[in-house]
Formats: C-alpha cells, structure tokens, sequence
C-alpha cells in the first residue's frame, strides 16, 4: 500500500510529497517530520545553500537502510530547479523553498556544500573550512578549544570567524577573508589550511594531528583541512544528519564556543534548532 | 550576533572599569567583482614594474617612498613606522574617557564607524551603571582609545540598554565650508511669502519620524537580480592558471600570526 502522499503548491511550484508517514529515523522521525523542519528552517538556511552546488546525501530506507552520495541532478527533476555544470556533473542550486522541499522529499538528509558559490565567477571560495574531527577519546569540548586557537590565529588576520556543530561527532570552523582568494596556488585557501593544520599540530602534539592516519588519531582532534578544494563538500550549516536522533549541523555563538571546551554539552536536534533560530536569528551571517 | 569581537579591552574612567567587547555595527552589501580576460575567462592578475627599466619588481625590493616634490622622494622602512606605532598591547587596551558632551554638540559630519559594545567577562554591572548614568543624565562620552596601531578620537553613547561606540573623525579631517568656494554665506534676501510657501512645502513632506527600512539600495538589488538570471545561463569557468597567483602577503601573515599566538601560549 502506498504511504500517504500530498500535491502541494509552495511559491506557484506544484510538488507531490510522498511517503510523508514513512519512519526515517529510529526516534520515528518521519518523511513528513524531516521536510516540515526544512520548510521551517528555510528562511535561515537558504541563504547558506544559494549559488552552491548541491551534492545530495540520500536515505530512502531511512539511516539505518542503503545510503547514497547523489552529485547528478536526478533525470526527472522538475525542469524549475536550477543547475549548474561542474566537474563534468550537473550539478543542483538551490536559491529557493520550492527546490529544497523538492529536495527533502528525495529523502536528501543531509546537503553538503563546497566553499566556492557557482554564481561567482572563477568557481573560487569565499571562505576557508576547518573540519575538527575528534579521535577516540575526545569529544566536542576538545574540538572546542581547537577552534579557539584556530581563531586566535586567524582573526588577526582580518578573518570573520563562524562555528557550527557537525551534528555529528566534531564541529566545522569556517573563515571569511577580508579579500578574495583563491583554492589553489601560494597563499591559495588549501595551502592556508594545510599550513595552519600542520603548524598547530607542531605546537600542540598532545592535543591536535593535521594527518588521517588512524593510528595517530587516538586522543587527538584532527584538523581535517583537505575540504578546501573545489571538488570537496562540508554539511550545509542547519542540514540534519543521518544520526539515531534527527541532529543538526548547528550554527554556534562564541559564547558557546568557549562553554564547550569547559565541557558544556553541544548537541541540538532539529526542534530545539527551531527554537534557537526564532530567538537568536541566523548565527552564521 | 556570532561574529568574534573586532577587539577587546577596558572602559576606563574615574574609578570605574568595565571590560568590554567591540562588535562592528555595520556591514557592507557591496557586490564585489573580479576583473576577468573576456576571450578567455581568466583572472586579471596585477605585476608590479619598474617604471625605468620596465622589469618586474619583486616584493622584497619594494620600499615606501614619501613624495617631497619634483620627483624627491624620502625613503621610509617599515621598522621605522613600527617604532612610532602606538601599540595596543595587553597594558594599553583602554577606552580612556575624557569629558562628557551633548549628543547635539556633535556634528554627524565627524561620525565615522560605529561598533556596539559588550559587556566582558565581570564587565555586567558596571556596564549597565555607566548606561544607565549616561541614559540619565543625556550625556555622551568623549574619549581615545588605541585599536591595532592606529589611535581613534570616539563618542561613546547609550542607545536603549545598549552602549555603542563611534570613531570620530580629529577636526583637521572634517573639510572647513570656507575652504570650498561657492557655499552659500547667509547673505541672500528672502520675501516672507516665499518662504511661507517654502515651509509649508517642507512641513506635508513630513514624516513622524525617520525610518531607514523603507529605503532599500535599488540598483544594488537589480545588479543582483542581474547576477543571478546569468549565472543561470552562461557561466565562466575558469581554464587552470598556467602558474600560481602568488598572495606571499597573506601567508607572512599567518606565520606571523602563529608565531604571535606560539609566544602567548610560551609565557
């Protein structure tokens, strides 16, 4: 029998929503749950999606069941979502609700973002990623005091410094330079990173690793800096994540920051997101 | 707001002290463009030549010169100006204010960037004293403050429970009227029912009061309607540079800046 579905008009786009009772998360999370958070969440969300090609990660059985990276524009997406062409992909770009709705009813979870916007020219970043991974042993408080020091060393530089949990295990630090610059080349974002990653694991051994290896992962946080590439993807600020629980990569303040690394806890699920965005407004512009 | 503070610091008067944050007020929309070969695509990249002999000048070999006149120029090295730059250094982090004045006393004309500013760690009470006194008493703070190397004349003033900063502009800055020819000197006659008419004009254009948010920048919204209808269509994508664009400047100084936070974590 099929699950209850819906035709919706959103913005002047009809959209047949299905499978809206269907459980995709363990808690009972539904379909119908996970584009109503979405629809929610749009006002603050879009504008960090907009102009970005989109690399959907999508959970039809739920996040428990198959998984899969999906870069390629589906063949029967409504000829209104928009596209752009990248590394030999066509890529989604999603500036508005209709499209991100069209998007979580594909069962699209998570959406992952590159640190360039396709609208600008020359496909180059407008900010740097650090992905703070913590090794076995740590948790979010160490990662914490890892964005700390990051920032410590990047916002004398003219950086605009913004933190968000991953949702997941770690959290993201992201830098805006104060000029454009480029991924690749001397003084380029990837070399930036890299620099950066390798200096403060020179300072810091006891604390930080700025390689994959696993056996040097242990009680460490890494600095993954490798995402600073045009071909790669971060999580989007406010996407849910494929967890036991519908968790959120959520935008933090500073204050939080520095809580987290004496150890207060930093882990929001998709209502209590809601609820910091209608008191607090967009943390990540 | 979940930007860093732009700086941190102390206000600093009488006996009373209060560490603070600065958080900039404003910010720009300004849409940014690059600069692009049209045939190809590719970045328009900038070369630094010797107006002599034509040749590239490379980083190292480039000094600041002081224009005298008449083609003489004074020579001035970096750690010359480093010796004469006021440091805000951790003993010099201090709002130092100096005399209370009117708001009205001062023209907007010497406003130049404003900061809101938040109470620091312990910084809650007497933050709120001082607005409150300030707020009370209708007064705003005059004082100087030293942020980066650059010393800054500010206007500190209460706006609800908030306090904000403004950087004001010294008096050599602000253009004198008298220095532009053709300002009006108050000299013109003017018949009463003239200017009757020319106030009644003024009074029905009146507003109750002043509110910005029914003003928007409408070029700036069509520049990016503009944007966002081509990069639907054609857009650029860039042929790999034949080499590296080099921006040494910014790694000199994120090495510079490690070494700063290496010899805080040191002492």
């Amino acid at each position: 029998m099929p699950g209850e579905s819906l035709t919706t008009d959103i913005e002047g786009r009809q959209l047949t929503l299905t499978n809206l009772d269907k459980v995709l998360y363990p808690d009972g999370t539904t379909k119908g749950q996970v584009i109503d958070y979405y629809v929610r969440i749009a006002p603050m969300m879009l504008p960090h999606l907009s102009g970005r090609n989109i690399t959907m990660k999508r959970y039809p059985n739920g996040v428990n069941g198959q998984s899969f990276y999906n870069k390629n524009i589906p063949s029967h997406a409504p000829d209104w979502v928009q596209r752009v062409e990248l590394h030999d992909n066509t890529y989604i770009v999603c500036r508005d609700l209709p499209t991100l709705v069209w998007m979580a009813n594909l069962a699209s979870l998570e959406l992952h973002v590159p640190m360039h916007r396709a609208a600008d020219d020359a496909w180059e970043p407008d900010r740097l990623v650090f992905d703070l991974d913590p090794g076995p042993g740590t948790g979010i408080a160490e990662c914490c005091e890892v964005a700390l020091l990051i920032a410590e060393v990047l916002t004398p530089l003219g950086m605009t410094m913004h933190a968000k949990t991953s949702g997941s295990k770690g959290m993201q630090l992201y830098a805006s330079p104060p000029e454009p610059m480029t991924y690749r080349g001397d003084g380029g974002t990837t070399e930036l990173a890299h620099r950066l990653a390798d200096a403060l694991a020179a300072t810091h051994p006891d604390r930080i690793v700025s390689k994959q290896a696993k056996e040097l992962r242990p009680g460490k946080v890494l600095i993954d800096w490798s995402q600073n590439v045009s071909a790669k993807t971060t999580v989007c600020a406010y996407s849910l994540r494929a967890r036991p629980e519908p968790t959120v990569s959520t935008p933090l303040q500073w204050s939080e920051v520095e809580a987290g690394a004496t150890g207060a806890p930093l882990q929001f699920l998709a209502s209590e997101v809601l609820d910091r965005v209608a008191k607090s407004g967009d943390l990540f512009s | 707001m979940a930007a860093r503070p732009t700086w941190t610091g102390t206000i600093s008067f009488a006996l009373l002290s209060v560490p603070i944050k600065l958080y900039s007020a404003q910010r720009s929309k300004d849409i940014s463009f690059n600069q692009l070969e049209r045939s190809t695509g590719a970045r328009i990249k900038q070369r630094r030549v010797s107006s002599v002999t034509g040749e590239d000048v490379a980083g190292d070999d480039i000094v600041k010169g002081y224009d005298l006149g008449g083609d003489r120029y004074v020579i001035v090295e970096p750690d010359e100006l480093d010796g004469l730059a006021l440091r805000d250094t951790n003993n010099d982090k201090t709002v130092q204010i100096l005399e209370f004045v009117s708001l009205d006393d001062i023209d907007p004309v010497y406003f130049e960037k404003a900061y809101y500013i938040a109470p620091d760690k312990g910084g809650a009470r007497p933050y709120a004293l001082l607005a409150k006194a300030m707020s009370e008493t209708r007064k705003v703070a005059i004082g100087k403050v030293v942020m980066r190397t650059k010393e800054y004349l500010v206007a500190i003033r209460p706006l609800g429970n908030v306090l904000c900063m403004e950087t004001l502009l010294y008096a050599d800055e602000v253009v004198d009227p008298a220095e532009i020819d053709g300002l009006p000197d108050g000299t013109m006659e003017i018949a009463e029912k003239e200017l009757a008419m020319a106030k009644m004009l003024v009074e029905t254009s009146a507003s109750e009061s002043f509110d910005p948010s029914q003003y928007r920048d409408e070029y700036r919204a069509k520049v990016q309607e503009l944007i966002e209808a081509k990069s639907m269509g054609t857009v650029y994508e860039l042929p790999a540079p034949s080499e590296a664009p080099k921006v040494v400047d910014l790694m000199a100084a994120l090495e510079a800046s490690l070494a700063a936070a290496k010899a805080k974590k040191a002492s």
